[in-house]
Parts: structure tokens; C-alpha cells; sequence
């Protein structure tokens, strides 16, 4: 029996790390082959992947409405940007307040960087979320949405640490596919170990009904406060990648719209899948590109017709509805694509259509 | 008179104040180890309200609630289940969107030693401790008789085995003692025949105390072996079935006063 299942675990082992090889086989060709707006495109897919697993934790699996990710979004961002700037990028930057220190003298590798981003967004997390998690439903999320523009309007006025309006310019291009990409696969990864274990059932749990959820033994602080940190720090390092990708950042770059793209990408893919929020976050950040077309001045028909801002937003809006109206729970629901739904889908298909005469 | 210690569980003058409204006052009870205690009275009585306050939902305005021994008094429904309090809802309140044997395990978890760090990164103290938690929800699953539907949605069982469900979720959590908050409400005759085995099973099996509450008097005269009833917050009288069957005071409850019964 243990040798089998040794040897069963040997065998998915080895698979998962030939698939991995293959994987980063690809990226290499797409990062060394490919020119740079698709491969910036893959690296938002990935970013917003991550981002978009950690909303759904907080939202989907622990039913916690929050409205706060571009805040948690925003403190990554800046941690990682201020200590992978070099010193002498920021006294060029800060012309008007200089940095305080030891910001102003120090710089950090990417990864340190990353992992104090998480760090920094986590505790910041907790702050927002222990007092917050007392509210439900809408309150939650008008809370957590005053905390995300408290955290913008504080760092659009404390000018010696963020620059204020003006941003940070000259950020280290740092983020690649490998970086991105990695941090993606990181969630999926803790997300399918977290919501499979124990402590992923109590979240659904707590989603489905508090009060019998603390009947049952189910520290309802403890494990609300864990969905909101591991949330927090998924989006602070999302951040943060996505700071050093497109190298500037100001605190308008993370008012509410972010937010509300980040959770329609969720809502979308359906609260409470894991897959469904891989597929909708890569969907939707191409789809974000491919309709640029729209907003583009054009000649039809001998026609010429201005571009119009915004009008990506507004095919986005009636997908949403559509969405809404045809899969009231998102593309996926709360259900997974996995090896086993294709092999079911297989055996329905055989069924329906090569057994039909028998 | 025995020691206070020797009961399971001892509520002592509890009063529940919901603003000017008196839910339930000077209430006391006192069950033995391994009882199976029923509290009735007519709707609206206080009953819900004295398992609110036993299982940590209310805390009490007055008066205390001892678990062998210990006073409970006050603190979280989560700290009193882990000290060995479980129950069931009058409205059922299974974790709908799990499966049968996802609920099961839910009540697993507060016994769980493994960290979340342990159970993310799958450290084998948690793989074992998974796996028994699994065996053993399979195990109180076929025990409940609802080992065939584990893997269905808690929300697609009938009515009567989500009862079944909720007593079998309770039981995970591996209770001193049991509160069933109307186990019998909406369950035919056959159903209410089964649930009342369960009921007698589960004590035996698990060395249990049981308090109940229930409307159906088939129930309550059958399997308990004593009974409070409430009316209007107050306790109006004790004692084992026959003698509640006889009591002036609980036929009027019931009935109703100066009400001449015609034929």
C-alpha cells in the first residue's frame, strides 16, 4: 500500500516538475522572442491573476466583502518601488521634500523587496481588517473602501516618504515574466493547499453561515483576519510587481476603478473558483488591450469617427450584464477545472453521442 | 442534595433582558451526567433563548451556566463548543454550499493542532491529521446513517437528513453535552420514529447529556427521562412526564385559562 502510493506521489511529483520545466521553457521563448507589449500584456495576466485569487479568498471563499485591495495594492507598490530605487534616482525624484531616512540611502534586491511588500500590506491588512471584520455584507465593503482612500489620501500627503501627487518615476524595470509569473503560480498554489485544507473549509464555512460556523468551534477572528491578511499580502505583492513593471506610480493609479477591475475579474471568473479567477484575470487584462482598437479614431465607411475614452469600459459593462444575467455566479461558479471535470466531461460526452444507438 | 459538581450542566438564576422585555428569568437547571433532559413550553416561551445563552450566542443579564463545574458564563459560542457544548438550529443552519462530509469536517476543526503555516505547506503533522479527521467523519457519517450522500451538497439532502446532518455535525465536534433545538420541526412520523433512535444512540454511543427542545410530545414524554417547562420566561414546573402530563399549571400553559372545553 505504501509503496504504491510512494510511488504514486513519485510519479505526480515528476510530472508536475516536467510540466514546470515546460512551462518556464515557454516563458523564456515569449520573454526573449516576442515583442515587448505582448509580453507586457503577460505579465499584467499574471499580476492580476495573483491579485484576483487573493479578492476571491477574502470575497469569495471567506465571504468577506471587501473593497480595499487597491489600498493593500498601493502600500506594496511603494514598499517594493522605494527600496529597489536607487539612492541616487530618489534625491532626482524627491526635488521637493527629500526622502527621510534610511529610505533615501538604501537599496534592496527585487526579492527582499517583494517579500516586505507582502510584509508591509500583510500587517497594514490587519490593521484595516480586525476592526473592519466586525461589519457584513455592504458595511464591510463601504469600510474597507474608506480604509483603501484613507491609505491614498495618506500617501498623497505624506510627500517625504511617497513624493506625494507626484509619484515615483524611475523605478527599476525589474518585473519579467519569470518574476510575474512565478508570483501567479505562488497563489494558485497556496490557494488550492489553503482552500482544500482544514482552515479553507472554516472560511467556506464562515461564508455560508456565521453563527452555526461559531456554534461549531470556529474562531470566527482568528479566521476572518487570516482571509484578510493572506488577501492583503497577495495583492501587496501584485503590487509591487506591478510597480516595477511599468517603472511609475502615483496615488491615483490605485483610486476605487482599480478595485472595482480587480473584482469584476473575480466576479466574473465566480466567487469561490480558483480556476474561474485564472481564466477571467487573463481574459479581462487582454481584453483591456485588444479593445484599445475601440478608443481609436477610425474611418468606417468613408466615415470618420473621433475616438471616444472609455468606451473599452463600456463593452465591459455589458459583458458584465451579460455575465450576470446568462451565469448569475460567473463563468465557473464555485466549481474547479481539473484533470477529473474533463475526464467526467469526456465520459458524459461518450455517452450522449457513441452509446446513443446501442 | 448531591454536589453541585456531579451535574453536567447547572444554569443558576439566568435572566435574559432584552431592553424592558424579560426573556427569561430566574431560570435554573440542573442536568446529570449522561441525562436526557427536555425543556418545553408553549411558543414564545424563552426556550431558544436559554440554548442562546447556554451556547455563548446571548450572554445572560443575570445568573450563570456551569459545565461540570466550570463556569462558562459569558464567553464565545466558539470557546464554549471547544469546552464541549455542540448543538443544532430550530431553523437549520447547515454550511449549505459544502458537502455533507465537508460539514462533518468543519466540526472537526476546532480539535485541529496543526498551524496554518503547517497546513499550507502540508507538513505531515497535518497530512495525518487530515486523514483522521477524514476517517473519522466517514465513520459518524455511516454511524448517522448518511454515509451514502456524503459527497452531495449539504443544500440537496431532504428535509429530514439535514436534521440528521446537523445532530452528525454537532457530534464532530465531540460534545460533552448535546442541544437540540426542535430536532423533531417538520419531520413525518416515521422520520420523528428514526430521529428518536438516533437520539437514544448517540447517547449511548458517546456517553452524552442531552437537552432538547421539542414540540412533538410524542418525543419529549418518550425519551426524556426529566423535563422543565417554560412559560412566559418563568419556569412553571420539573419533573419527569408523568408528573408534567398531570400538571394543572402546564395543561393551562398549553390550553389556555378559563377556556371550559366543550364537546
Amino acid at each position: 500500500m505504501t509503496g504504491n502510493r510512494s510511488n504514486d506521489l513519485m510519479r505526480k511529483g515528476g510530472i508536475a516538475v516536467a510540466l514546470l520545466l515546460v512551462f518556464y521553457l515557454c516563458l523564456f521563448w515569449v520573454e526573449t522572442g516576442w515583442d515587448a507589449y505582448k509580453v507586457r500584456i503577460l505579465n499584467l495576466s499574471a499580476i492580476y491573476i495573483g491579485i484576483t485569487l487573493g479578492l476571491n479568498l477574502c470575497n469569495g471563499f471567506a465571504g468577506q466583502f471587501s473593497l480595499g485591495i487597491a489600498g493593500f495594492m498601493a502600500v506594496g507598490a511603494y514598499t517594493t518601488a522605494l527600496l529597489t530605487m536607487a539612492p541616487q534616482t530618489k534625491s532626482a525624484v524627491f526635488f521637493i521634500d527629500p526622502l527621510i531616512w534610511p529610505l533615501n540611502s538604501i537599496q534592496w534586491g527585487f526579492l527582499p523587496a517583494l517579500l516586505m511588500a507582502g510584509l508591509v500590506s500583510g500587517l497594514v491588512g490587519f490593521a484595516v481588517g480586525a476592526p473592519a471584520i466586525r461589519f457584513r455584507d455592504d458595511y464591510l465593503g463601504i469600510t474597507t473602501l474608506g480604509f483603501a482612500e484613507i491609505i491614498r489620501v495618506v500617501f498623497t500627503n505624506t510627500r517625504s516618504i511617497t513624493n506625494g501627487a507626484l509619484g515615483l518615476k524611475g523605478i527599476p524595470p525589474q518585473t519579467n515574466l519569470y518574476w510575474s509569473w512565478t508570483f501567479a503560480l505562488i497563489c494558485i498554489l497556496v490557494m488550492v493547499r489553503l482552500t482544500n485544507s482544514s482552515y479553507g473549509r472554516a472560511l467556506k464555512a464562515v461564508r455560508d453561515d456565521e453563527v452555526a460556523a461559531e456554534a461549531m468551534g470556529v474562531n470566527l477572528f482568528y479566521h476572518k483576519c487570516l482571509a484578510f491578511v493572506v488577501s492583503a499580502m497577495m495583492a501587496g505583492v501584485g503590487g509591487g510587481l506591478l510597480g516595477n513593471l511599468i517603472t511609475t506610480i502615483d496615488p491615483n493609479m490605485f483610486r476605487f476603478p482599480l478595485t472595482f477591475t480587480v473584482l469584476m475579474m473575480a466576479v466574473l471568473g465566480g466567487l469561490g473558483s480558483i480556476t474561474g479567477s485564472v481564466i477571467a484575470a487573463t481574459l479581462v487584462t487582454v481584453a483591456m488591450e485588444v479593445l484599445r482598437a475601440l478608443e481609436e479614431p477610425r474611418v468606417i465607411l468613408g466615415m470618420f469617427l473621433p475616438g471616444i475614452p472609455g468606451m473599452r469600459m463600456v463593452v465591459f459593462s455589458i459583458a458584465l450584464m451579460a455575465v450576470i444575467l446568462f451565469y448569475p455566479k460567473g463563468f465557473m461558479g464555485d466549481r474547479e477545472l481539473s484533470l477529473d471535470s474533463f475526464r467526467n466531461l469526456a465520459a458524459r460526452f461518450r455517452r450522449r453521442f457513441l452509446y446513443k444507438q446501442v | 442534595m448531591s454536589n453541585m459538581n456531579d451535574f453536567a450542566l447547572v444554569c443558576e438564576n439566568i435572566g435574559m433582558q432584552f431592553g424592558g422585555l424579560a426573556a427569561v428569568s430566574n431560570f435554573a437547571l440542573s442536568i446529570s451526567e449522561r441525562a436526557l433532559y427536555g425543556l418545553i413550553g408553549p411558543n414564545g416561551a424563552g426556550k431558544t433563548t436559554v440554548f442562546n445563552v447556554i451556547s455563548g450566542v446571548l450572554s445572560p443579564t443575570a445568573g450563570s451556566v456551569k459545565l461540570f463545574g466550570k463556569d462558562i458564563t459569558g464567553l464565545n459560542p466558539d470557546e464554549i463548543a471547544r469546552r464541549g457544548i455542540a448543538r443544532t438550529f430550530q431553523n437549520i443552519r447547515l454550511f449549505r454550499n459544502l458537502t455533507v462530509l465537508e460539514n462533518v469536517l468543519v466540526g472537526h476543526h476546532l480539535r485541529r493542532e496543526a498551524t496554518f503555516g503547517e497546513a499550507l505547506l502540508a507538513f505531515p503533522r497535518y497530512r495525518k491529521e487530515e486523514s483522521d479527521m477524514l476517517r473519522t467523519s466517514e465513520e459518524l457519517l455511516e454511524d448517522v446513517g448518511l454515509g451514502d450522500v456524503a459527497h452531495y451538497r449539504a443544500s440537496a439532502l431532504p428535509y429530514g437528513q439535514q436534521r440528521r446532518l446537523e445532530i452528525a455535525r454537532a457530534l464532530a465536534t465531540r460534545p460533552r453535552v448535546l442541544l437540540l433545538d426542535e430536532p423533531a420541526a417538520g419531520m413525518n412520523p416515521a422520520e420523528t420514529e428514526q430521529l428518536m433512535q438516533l437520539i437514544l444512540d448517540v447517547r449511548d454511543r458517546f456517553n452524552l447529556t442531552i437537552l432538547l427542545i421539542e414540540h412533538e410530545m410524542k418525543v419529549v414524554m418518550n425519551i426524556c427521562e426529566r423535563m422543565t417547562v417554560l412559560d412566559h420566561g418563568q419556569i412553571i414546573a420539573e419533573g419527569t412526564p408523568s408528573a408534567i402530563q398531570s400538571n394543572e399549571r402546564v395543561i393551562k400553559a398549553y390550553l389556555g385559562g378559563g377556556v371550559i372545553a366543550r364537546h
